[in-house]
């Protein structure tokens, strides 16, 4: 004879672990929408702090980024489109999307004016404020993630 | 200043490549580096206590000739692993239409009384 074990009730489980993940995603979203907030709050911090003087022609030595350079990268951090996978939800903070400008009466890559800014060119000292930025929001951005989070789950029970 | 962070710049001194910290008064003809302490990047912690520091450097090379590339990001990178370890990564590589140079920029973390 056979010895079988007759378990009954999968399908409700199986309801119960499809509404669960789809809550986590729903809670890892929510969570992720406002880390990404409190960074790019941190990199607009940054983009405040960079200093400028009106544009000048140096042959040899280096200049300061322009009022104009400054004025078009201000405002223009964005948040990519969240990229969802299971429960894992992912995106990104910056220029990506920040199309062009006008610079000085010339139309430029809002992210190519912000990278030379950051990283310095052959004729222009960098100031790494994306990369400060970066540094000084991620513990922020982690706090706000675990915290929506947390809030989501507790609202929720399934803490 | 961070004892790494000296060192980088005296290992970075005695290669071919002319280097200046932070920037050049009146930018070189042909290769060049720069070195720069950036900001104080992060604390590295420990049971919760803050028990040393850790700063963000760059390093930037500019160059005109492609020819010249594997050579420069050899000799820059050997530097990096020997005294950064794993905390560095190449950040951004950029051509330059105005001046026909093109840049690439390392970062890295350095600690004070490290190892080196």
């Amino acid at each position: 004879m056979a010895m079988t074990a007759k378990i009954e009730g999968m399908e409700d489980i199986s309801e119960m672990l499809t509404a669960l993940e789809e809550e986590a995603q729903k809670a890892a979203a929510a969570g992720l929408y406002d880390g990404a907030g409190v960074m790019a709050d941190e990199l607009e911090k940054g983009v405040e702090s960079i200093k400028t003087a009106p544009f000048k022609y140096t042959k040899f030595g280096q200049r300061l980024p322009s009022p104009e350079e400054k004025e078009a990268i201000k405002g223009a951090i964005g948040v990519a489109k969240f990229d969802r996978n299971g429960t894992e939800v992912n995106t990104s903070v910056g220029f990506g999307n920040a199309g062009y400008a006008d610079v000085a009466g010339k139309q430029k890559a809002v992210a190519q004016v912000a990278n030379a800014i950051n990283s310095g060119t052959s004729f222009m000292t960098k100031q790494p404020f994306f990369r400060r930025g970066a540094s000084a929001g991620a513990k922020a951005a982690e706090a706000a993630i675990i915290k929506t989070i947390e809030q989501r789950l507790d609202e929720k029970n399934l803490k | 200043m961070p004892s790494e962070y000296e060192a980088l710049v005296a290992a970075l001194k005695l290669t071919d490549i002319p280097f200046a910290e932070y920037a050049w008064r009146s930018r070189p003809e042909g290769t060049y580096g720069v070195v720069s302490l950036d900001f104080e990047s992060e604390q590295l912690e420990g049971d919760g206590v803050k028990c040393d520091r850790a700063w963000s450097a760059s390093v930037d090379v500019f160059f005109s000739r492609l020819s010249e590339r594997d050579d420069l990001i050899s000799t820059v990178e050997e530097i990096l692993t020997e005294i950064c370890g794993d905390s560095w990564e190449l950040n951004s590589t950029q051509y330059e239409n105005s001046t026909g140079l093109f840049h690439i920029e390392w970062v890295c973390t350095v600690q004070d009384g490290g190892d080196a």
